[in-house]
């Protein structure tokens, strides 16, 4: 079962971007194929680490995108970055903590998040670099 | 060696910047922004010298009497100015040769920063010729002192036939168009070449710190205006060439190299000078080598994001076009002639997180001497023996610190080479994973980072202000920054680290993501009125070479006498008349009727007082083909009194006896200056 689906409408327009939105995705699946199988917690630590330093850098990459488009939403769009990189730093701590409780935050907390962030910050975002 | 100088050096700087970080605060201490407040002198000099433009004259007789105008008559503004002018200038040599003393005690001067540190040379040449030619223009006693020695340096360079220095010894040789030149040279030559060579000092670094922080400008303005006020600066009478005064009032800022004339040829003056410059071009290169290795980027870990190439405080990165075929548009590159491996790219990078795993923790960019996965390694082996609840991880910086002192059973340190070396993740993981109750950051003065940029760059990340942000659920209560200079001030870090440790009672919890101020030192309660004080001296500092001590030219109850002239000896073969069959020789538009060798004969000449020798010399002709004037100046000091002086010249070429010769009976005065010179319309001798 997938956590987050790909959808082409995620397309922001830039090819980075969508190539990084796409494989995180993908990172973040697996993940989640991983927790639901036999997998200790050392290798979760660190694929969760993985993912951490990934949207770190690709949160770095389209903050620089936008500013260089001189993106009017910059500020809130960056917010919700900082947020998610809060929650995913809680999601990390969880799993350090206890594993099960990690998973049901990975998929309560990151699913809904990516959702509502890919149709309502990258849609806009879209509209500007597209 | 050169250490030890080194060492000495920042001893010497540590104690009054430890002072007056009390007084200011290491954020506005005038000693951390020496190079940005010489800047701020040049403004006041430059704004000032507008309003004396203004009213100076350009001209033998008006020179001095419109400054003696500004100085009486205008006292309260262009004397004011004058004033501010003048001992502007003053402080900004203070504080370019503190900036110069510091950068080098520091080792700042090395490596990548050679660049900034030989274009300072040439910043120096432009300065002192700067305060130089101002003194000439007030034309008091002072200024003549100053054109005489002036010329008589540039006398010394082959570039001039005829001596410079000759115009000085009387007033009828002076003309107004010299001062039309000198007021140029000060007021639109030099200042041109100044401005565009600061710029050029400044070119390699990013983000330059061109002014100094407001509260320091109005603290060096103030400063100056109360001098201008107290101590107005004045002319020391006009200048007259018959007379040398007793003692002036030499500014040794400027001047300091002049009174070296009295005792040594200006050859050997000149080669003192540009020696020194040369050695200080030379110095960044000199042993011992220091070169650790630059940063790397790992292509698998970049994406382009830019945050080291804004980071940089060198301009040692720079973004290209992706090189290894992934859809990336950009990549960051290093110039590794300009690294300076300080790391602070390293605490930028956004994939530089100890969450990751040891094995994968590999940085889009890395220092090869000291790798992310090292820090934190280096961190978990620290805090392993640490006990209780008020456990404490210190972060120190440029490895001189002393801070491993404070080692003990609940406290661990870690070295960096640059306090922005570490990502504020580290701060985070350190916390959240419970390896510590609290972290401290013990660094640079904020305003005087080894690195530039490092104490600043943390600051504002730690401020959730910079990319990339300490995350919000930290708990900043558990985190201090203290820009205290712990090899500097170890006993106030000390105390102030242990106070923080008092307040970490609480067991650690991820805040509920509120914003909140990581702690900060404590102000002193006498700050004002040492920062007053501080500034009084600086301004004392700034006067005081300036009138002290005060200097003689001439030693007590002695006269002075120059031998002044040009005159061209004879040529060497008589001009010929050419035959008509030569003339036929020549081409048409070659004719002339006679035939001039051009070279000429030297001119010797001979003088004495009272019989005894003072000047014998033969006088090689001037140019190229030996066709020019031969030129004497001499001056030569003998005690005041009635002197028999002679003097011969021959221009023929002659073994024996003199072409011209004067002879006279004067009477010397204490201070007085006598002129010989030779006049060529009468063929005689002027003793005046």
């Amino acid at each position: 079962m997938t956590l987050l689906e790909w959808k082409p409408e995620y397309c922001v327009g830039d090819a980075a971007i969508d190539h990084e939105h796409e494989h995180m995705i993908g990172q973040i699946n697996t993940l989640y194929d991983q927790l639901g199988g036999s997998v200790d917690a050392e290798t979760i630590e660190a694929v969760l680490g993985e993912i951490h330093a990934d949207i770190s850098a690709h949160f770095a990459l389209e903050e620089r995108l936008m500013r260089e488009a001189s993106y009017a939403e910059y500020e809130d769009h960056k917010d919700d970055h900082e947020d998610l990189l809060d929650q995913i730093h809680d999601l990390m701590d969880s799993f350090y903590a206890d594993p099960t409780e990690g998973q049901a935050l990975l998929k309560s907390q990151l699913s809904s998040w990516f959702g509502r962030h890919f149709s309502t910050f990258d849609a806009r975002l879209h509209k500007q670099l597209g | 060696m050169l250490k030890t100088i080194q060492k000495a050096g920042q001893l010497a700087f540590e104690l009054p910047q430890r002072w007056l970080d009390r007084a200011f605060g290491n954020t506005l201490n005038p000693l951390r922004h020496l190079g940005a407040l010489t800047i701020f002198f040049l403004w006041i000099v430059l704004i000032s010298g507008i309003w004396i433009t203004i009213f100076f004259h350009t001209s033998v007789v008006g020179a001095f009497e419109s400054v003696e105008y500004l100085t009486i008559e205008q006292w309260y503004l262009g004397g004011v100015m004058r004033s501010l002018h003048r001992y502007a200038s003053d402080a900004a040599i203070v504080t370019v040769v503190l900036h110069i003393l510091k950068e080098f005690s520091f080792d700042r001067y090395r490596t990548a920063r050679w660049f900034s540190w030989v274009t300072g040379v040439p910043l120096l040449w432009m300065i002192i010729p700067l305060g130089i030619t101002g003194y000439w223009l007030v034309w008091d006693q002072l200024a003549l002192y100053v054109a005489l020695v002036s010329s008589e340096m540039l006398d010394a360079l082959p570039i001039f036939t005829d001596s410079m220095a000759r115009n000085f010894l009387s007033a009828e040789a002076l003309s107004d168009r010299f001062f039309t030149l000198m007021a140029f040279t000060h007021i639109i030559g030099l200042p041109i070449f100044l401005v565009f060579s600061i710029w050029i000092h400044v070119f390699r670094i990013t983000r330059p710190k061109i002014n100094p922080p407001r509260k320091v400008m109005v603290g060096a303005l103030a400063s100056m205006l109360a001098l201008s006020f107290v101590y107005p600066a004045l002319s020391q009478g006009k200048a007259d060439p018959a007379l040398v005064p007793e003692t002036l009032a030499l500014d040794w800022y400027y001047l300091a190299v002049y009174p070296l004339l009295n005792y040594w040829p200006p050859a050997t003056v000149w080669a003192l000078l540009i020696g020194f410059s040369l050695l200080i071009c030379i110095a960044p290169w000199l042993p011992p080598p220091r070169k650790v290795a630059p940063v790397r980027i790992d292509l698998e870990n970049c994406n382009g994001c830019e945050r080291c190439v804004e980071d940089c405080p060198f301009g040692a990165l720079e973004m290209a076009p992706r090189s290894d075929g992934k859809k990336y548009a950009s990549e960051a590159v290093v110039a590794e002639n300009l690294c300076l491996s300080c790391g602070i790219c390293v605490g930028s990078c956004p994939t530089a997180t100890p969450f990751r795993t040891r094995s994968a923790l590999s940085p889009g960019i890395d220092l090869p001497d000291q790798t992310v996965a090292t820090i934190r390694d280096r961190v978990t082996e620290a805090t392993e023996h640490l006990e209780g609840s008020r456990r404490l991880i210190i972060f120190g910086c440029t490895g001189k610190n002393k801070l491993e002192k404070l080692i003990d059973a609940e406290t661990a340190v870690v070295n960096l080479t640059c306090m922005a070396q570490l990502p504020p993740s580290f701060v985070d993981w350190v916390l959240s994973r419970d390896f510590a109750d609290g972290v401290v950051l013990s660094g640079c003065a904020h305003n005087d980072c080894q690195y530039r940029l490092g104490a600043k760059w943390t600051e504002q990340r730690m401020h959730r202000e910079r990319d990339p942000q300490l995350r919000k659920r930290v708990d900043v209560e558990k985190l201090a920054m203290l820009w205290t200079e712990p090899w500097c001030d170890f006993p106030n870090t000390a105390k102030a680290i242990a106070a923080f440790r008092d307040t970490l009672s609480a067991p650690y919890k991820i805040s509920d993501h509120e914003t909140s101020t990581p702690v900060k030192t404590r102000k002193h309660r006498l700050r004002p009125f040492g920062a007053v004080l501080a500034w009084g001296l600086f301004a004392a500092a700034s006067v005081v070479f300036t009138i002290w001590p005060r200097f003689s030219q001439l030693a007590e109850g002695n006269a002075i006498i120059s031998l002044t002239f040009s005159h061209a000896g004879q040529r060497v073969e008589e001009c010929r008349l050419l035959s008509q069959e030569e003339l036929n020789k020549l081409p048409p538009n070659m004719r002339k009727p006679s035939d001039c060798p051009r070279e000429r004969h030297p001119v010797k000449v001979l003088f004495r007082t009272d019989g005894q020798v003072q000047f014998d010399k033969s006088l090689a002709p001037s140019g190229f083909w030996n066709d020019g004037e031969s030129t004497v100046y001499y001056r030569v000091e003998i005690p005041a009194g009635t002197h028999e002086l002679y003097i011969g010249m021959s221009d023929s070429g002659r073994e024996e006896g003199f072409d011209y010769t004067g002879q006279t009976e004067f009477t010397l005065a204490e201070g007085q200056h006598v002129v010989v010179e030779f006049d060529h319309l009468q063929k005689t001798f002027i003793f005046r």
